[in-house]
């Protein structure tokens, strides 16, 4: 016994002599105790061991007879201690048998340190109240902190992306659509501070802002045309999402965007609008299979509907505890169920009611209304007897716990410990307002740290999805919380939110990659650069759209069938209905695409569109042939190749063989905003001029003709140099560059 | 008395034997590797072959899922007792607590009408209507005891690909390919093939990569027109001109890297070499043109057509061809009574549509030593009631209590039966095998413990097994 003590003392003095930095509970603790403790001593009483919790400073502390797992401050005598470096297996913490890792000798040397500087706990950091860290007011705010860590480090921000790689980049990311060569040049002959900013209000002006940024919530919403599950059979939701779009367009503040869905219907006299807008939580799936207990589906979506809440606003994966109290948060079973309770009075049963009529341009503001086109749209509305809740034994419907009692509609108290819940009965609104109060030390952080995503290719916190104690820990804490408050102070404006992001600094700085910066920083956590960031499959299809010329710039109604090649629906249960959709309606943008969960347009599924069936915070961006294959040869994007040599035949009048190479500058320019460098130019020419040679040696006509389209054809272009041009436009939609904004 | 303080009073009074010999100092100075089988993945090439962590008895899979879920009851368990008491109602005490799908609970017990023999070595009793495969009964490991959770065909297929019922979780082919890469660098890692008159319910999300990277998603090859999505070129684009586009593609590519120095593109490179790959690799795939005459027979396969049997030749050749996970589908199973869903003449048609192929595809990887490494699965989601169900005619309905699957190949014993039911198929007396144990059993195969083998989301370990799954140590060799 004695030779442990003294091991241990010998192990608590090397590890003392090395220590330096002051101990951080979340930083360097909390991570170790999480991930080998928590699971068998933690917030979920069920698994809880020995009775024994060390995720709070009471049950650390706690005496177990004669001894404590840790005793402030004495090492030496916390148990716990003892028990990481145990040789008896028996003894060890964590148990081998339970797979769980050992501890390793850093991770014992940092809980020695901890616990002889007392052990203090802290609460988890994304749980206490929000705060705006003192800063330099002249500076950027963003620019502020992510300065101030680079140089910490000695680095520095790159310098201001060249003008032509900026206006692609802010059209991409505002509006999801490409500058024409006469705004980059507007631009870059004026690139100064000033215009940029005017482009940025214009910009955000732009009606297809609110398409851009209303597909990126739509992913969090889980919108789709259909019901999902095997028959998953056509649903009329597309006003949910011209109310999306409308209401980012109109810069609606984020609380009252938030009531607005969670509870529109409950609100005070509601406007149509209002009840539109919680169709959000109606993009839940519905089982139209024989045989199946409709109740099990309609406990399925009101789970789905509490899980997507606390993904979307608080960022926490609650639906952990659908079974079990949470391992990791402070979230149990219970809380989950109460939160269950505001939605499990919802009148629809795994059915399409209730639903409002819409009809299209009413939720949009537009002066067009099309009575032709009518939707019922699905909407939440409450039942006049609710139902009771009761907690569900292992999340299985068939198994209420009765004996827990029935159960109240409450918030998860851990997050907001000092704000009382209302008296009697709480409804969805008061779940809404709950989300949206300033109070809510999470809605704010999660939004703030989601939109910062979008712009840099990963959040702040890494773990978008999980601001829990097992997600990753904020890489610039000061700077999350400056702009959580400055959101909710600017009244949440998500406008004004994106302005200050791309008034920064650290925005508009260059993505270049230095060799320096690639060994200083490869996962650039710090910013030393701008991120490269691969299109999302949509904005693929825009950005082509735009190029080409081909684009159709309506906004809002009915989906959009684009041409697809037979046999998508091979492997579904259901074969679909796809009347191909003709006229300009086919060239609209990608987010008007019906979609079917079961078999989506191929484009999506290749390019990392999820299917769906569940909230989507943060797309996969996967880098695959089967990319390659997509745009280098399914017929709409040949089609969108011939439209941009087109353009460059038409803008630039005369003969082929002496606007070569203008033409061939222009179709760059118009995909990549920016001209050609010299060796660029010259692999295309060489392209060009091979390719029009060998279709003319070896073709009689038949393959050129079949390269082009009629409009080429009446342009007085020969037939070769026609292909040739669309060979051209066809390799730069394919480049790396154009799928990516830089 | 709880642990702790049980295991601290042994200590206290010297129980525990512990001595500065047995307590190495390099536990206490060194560091420990973490023990989990999370693969390294290299960025750029996501799908390269990696090596299993544990002895790996299969290096490939072949899964021949029979969607809409086959009779057990007229394939491969003979119960004369059923047969004995048709018409009457079931024991009371067998339907406590059971699910189902569309029983009312009135129905009566309904014998089978097919004749049973006794096969091979280890006796199986195979239904007449499989005269193929009871020749195979001694190459396979036959499990009796199936369970499942879920009787709904959409949330079983999810749950027999996933280890869970509701689509979003990787799928096993996704997994696999996640823990081992694959050995073909000019075809998928993981593919799909489908046969039947209609697609499985739930459709892509069986196969889906749920929250693993999409590089891990099953690739469905179509039986007519191109195998891929848009893997021919434009008409016009011949294959010389093909390859000064994606030349030309490469070079521009070379240049932006050297101006942008993003590590990225250099992974775009590479997905358009292997696109300009794949472009021949999957037509000669397809091309069952070289394929013996005996061959052919073999499998009862017919040149140009899109038959379950032309789908076995196609996932043994993608096998061949360095492939890791290739999953065929072929409905339908489905056998309530109703039109298109009899136990008769439709069943007898679908019984002829994979009970050759079936067969020969554990011959031919025989024959060609491919099934020493190649692990090949037979079964569907669930199986089906004892009970008649009564439609146009007398079918059967959904169970999940006991069903027949099989397993041959790498590392399972040959000829061996594996579990037993009661005497009226109701449950499992013996051998029980759970979803979960079955996929516990096919990562171990591979060399992985299915415990490690984890992927982070969301804040949390997943692995295919959820928080389940015990390996059937049983039948392996």
């Amino acid at each position: 016994m004695n030779f442990l003590r003294f091991l241990l003392f010998l192990l608590l003095t090397e590890g003392y002599l090395l220590g330096s930095d002051k101990i951080l509970f979340n930083r360097d603790i909390r991570p170790i105790l999480s991930d080998h403790c928590f699971s068998c001593h933690g917030p979920d009483k069920r698994a809880r061991k020995a009775d024994l919790r060390l995720d709070t400073y009471e049950g650390a502390i706690r005496d177990l007879g004669g001894y404590s797992a840790i005793v402030p401050g004495d090492p030496e005598k916390s148990e716990l201690l003892l028990r990481t470096i145990h040789s008896d297996p028996e003894e060890l913490m964590p148990p081998p048998k339970s797979k769980i890792p050992k501890l390793d000798s850093e991770k014992i040397r940092l809980l020695t340190q901890w616990i002889k500087e007392g052990a203090k706990y802290q609460r988890h950091w994304a749980f206490t109240p929000i705060t705006d860290p003192k800063r330099n007011s002249k500076e950027h705010l963003i620019d502020h902190f992510i300065s101030k860590r680079l140089k910490k480090e000695g680095m520095a921000l790159s310098e201001r992306a060249d003008p032509y790689t900026l206006i692609r980049r802010l059209y991409l990311d505002l509006t999801g659509l490409l500058p024409s060569p006469e705004e980059v040049s507007a631009f870059v002959n004026d690139p100064s501070e000033k215009a940029y900013r005017n482009l940025v209000d214009d910009l955000l002006k732009s009606p297809h802002y609110g398409e851009r940024w209303g597909r990126h919530w739509l992913d969090q919403a889980r919108y789709a045309d259909s019901h999902g599950y095997t028959s998953d059979s056509e649903r009329q939701m597309w006003p949910y999402r011209d109310w999306v779009i409308d209401a980012l367009n109109k810069d609606m503040s984020f609380d009252q965007f938030t009531i607005e869905q969670i509870a529109g219907d409950l609100l005070p006299d509601a406007t149509k609008s209002q009840i539109a807008a919680t169709a959000f939580h109606r993009n839940t799936l519905i089982s139209q299979e024989g045989g199946s207990d409709p109740e099990q589906f309609r406990v399925e979506a009101t789970m789905d509907r509490v899980n997507t809440t606390g993904a979307v606003w608080l960022g926490l994966s609650v639906g952990c505890a659908q079974c079990h109290d949470h391992k990791f948060d402070p979230i149990s079973q219970r809380e989950y169920y109460e939160m269950y309770a505001f939605f499990n009075s919802a009148e629809d049963k795994n059915n399409t009611g209730p639903t409002i009529p819409v009809i299209e341009g009413e939720l949009i503001n537009s002066p067009e209304k099309n009575e032709k086109n009518k939707a019922n749209l699905m909407v939440m509305r409450d039942m006049k007897d609710p139902r009771e809740t009761f907690l569900l034994a292992r999340g299985d419907f068939t198994t209420p716990d009765k004996k827990t009692g029935q159960l109240n509609p409450s918030f998860i108290s851990a997050i907001t410990p000092d704000l009382e819940q209302k008296e009697g009965k709480r409804s969805r609104l008061d779940l809404a307002k709950w989300l949206v109060n300033p109070k809510n030390p999470l809605t704010s952080r999660v939004t703030v740290n989601r939109t910062w995503m979008r712009y840099f290719g990963k959040g702040i916190v890494e773990t978008e999805e999980d601001f829990g104690t097992r997600g990753t820990l904020p890489s610039h804490p000061d700077l999350l919380e400056s702009m959580s408050s400055y959101f909710i102070d600017s009244g949440w404006s998500m406008k004004k939110l994106h302005k200050l992001i791309v008034t920064s600094k650290t925005y508009t700085q260059s993505s270049k990659v230095s060799p320096q910066s690639l060994k200083a920083d490869s996962g650039n956590y710090l910013l030393s650069r701008q991120s490269r960031i691969r299109l999302d499959a949509e904005i693929i299809r825009d950005a082509a759209l735009s190029a080409s010329g081909l684009l159709s710039r309506k906004i809002g109604g009915p989906g959009i069938r684009p041409p697809q090649p037979s046999g998508i629906y091979a492997f579904t249960q259901n074969k679909k209905k796809w009347n191909t959709t003709t006229g300009p309606d086919r060239y609209r943008r990608g987010m008007y695409i019906v979609f079917f969960r079961s078999a989506p347009y191929p484009l999506f599924g290749t390019f990392d569109v999820p299917d769906f069936q569940t909230t989507c915070t943060r797309r996969a961006r996967s880098n695959t042939p089967l990319q390659a294959l997509n745009i280098s040869n399914d017929p709409a994007f040949m089609e969108f190749a011939q439209g941009l040599a087109l353009r460059a035949i038409q803008t630039i009048p005369g003969e082929a063989e002496t606007t070569l190479d203008e033409r061939i500058r222009l179709a760059f320019k118009l995909a990549l905003s920016r001209s050609p460098n010299d060796r660029e130019f010259e692999t295309l020419k060489n392209y060009a001029i091979e390719f029009a040679k060998d279709i003319s040696a070896k073709g009689d006509g038949e393959d050129a003709k079949s390269l082009i389209n009629e409009a080429i054809v009446k342009s007085a272009i020969s037939l070769d140099q026609g292909a040739a041009l669309v060979a051209v436009s066809r390799a730069i939609l394919n480049t790396d560059n154009f799928i990516t904004r830089e | 008395m709880n642990y702790l303080k049980e295991q601290t009073r042994k200590q206290f009074f010297g129980n525990c034997g512990v001595g500065l010999g047995t307590l190495a100092l390099n536990q206490l100075l060194g560091t420990y590797s973490q023990a989990k089988h999370i693969p390294k993945i290299d960025p750029s090439n996501p799908m390269s072959s990696r090596k299993a962590p544990l002895k790996a008895k299969a290096k490939n899979v072949i899964y021949l899922f029979m969607a809409g879920a086959p009779s057990q009851l007229e394939l491969f368990e003979h119960k004369p007792k059923l047969n004995e008491l048709n018409g009457k109602a079931p024991p009371p005490s067998l339907l406590e607590g059971r699910r189902f799908a569309f029983l009312k609970g009135n129905e009566k017990l309904l014998g089978s009408t097919r004749k049973f023999q006794r096969h091979g070595q280890c006796g199986m009793t195979i239904g007449e209507t499989m005269p193929h495969m009871s020749k195979i009964v001694d190459e396979v490991t036959w499990l009796r005891g199936m369970t499942t959770d879920v009787f709904n065909h959409g949330p079983a297929k999810l749950f027999m690909n996933t280890g869970f019922q509701a689509p979003g979780r990787p799928s096993m082919g996704s997994w696999v390919t996640y823990g081992l890469g694959s050995e073909s660098s000019n075809l998928p890692g993981f593919v799909v093939l489908q046969s039947g008159p209609r697609g499985p319910r739930a459709g892509n999300s069986l196969w889906a990569s749920g929250f693993l990277p999409t590089s891990f998603q099953g690739v469905p090859f179509r039986g007519k027109g191109d195998p891929i999505l848009y893997l021919k070129s434009p008409e016009g684009m011949r294959r010389n001109r093909e390859r000064k586009f994606y030349d030309t593609i490469r070079d521009l590519n070379k240049i932006r890297l050297e101006d942008v120095g993003d590590p990225e593109i250099l992974t775009r490179i590479n997905s358009y070499e292997m696109a300009y790959q794949m472009q021949s690799s999957a037509p000669e795939l397809m091309d069952l043109s070289k394929e013996s005459e005996k061959t052919m027979e073999l499998y009862g396969a017919k040149k140009g057509e899109a038959s379950f049997a032309n789908n076995c030749i196609l996932a043994r050749r993608l096998i061949e061809r360095g492939t890791r996970f290739v999953q065929l589908y072929h409905s339908n199973w489905d056998s309530h009574g109703g039109p298109g869903e009899t136990l008769d003449k439709d069943f007898e048609k679908v019984c002829k549509d994979v009970d050759q192929a079936s067969a020969a595809l554990i011959f031919d990887l025989k024959q060609r030593g491919l099934l020493e490494d190649t692990l090949v699965v037979w079964g569907g989601e669930f199986g089906r009631t004892p009970m008649g169900e009564s439609r146009k005619t007398t079918g059967r309905d959904h169970h999940i209590d006991a069903f027949t699957m099989w397993m041959a190949g790498a590392g399972v014993k040959k000829g061996y039966i594996h579990g037993k039911t009661d005497e009226l198929g109701f449950g499992i007396i013996d051998g029980k095998v759970h979803v979960h144990d079955l996929h516990a059993t096919i990562l171990h195969l591979l060399g992985f413990d299915h415990e490690q083998l984890t992927y982070r989301f969301q804040g949390r370990e997943f692995r295919l097994t959820d928080v389940h799954g015990n390996i059937v140590r049983e039948i392996l060799t």
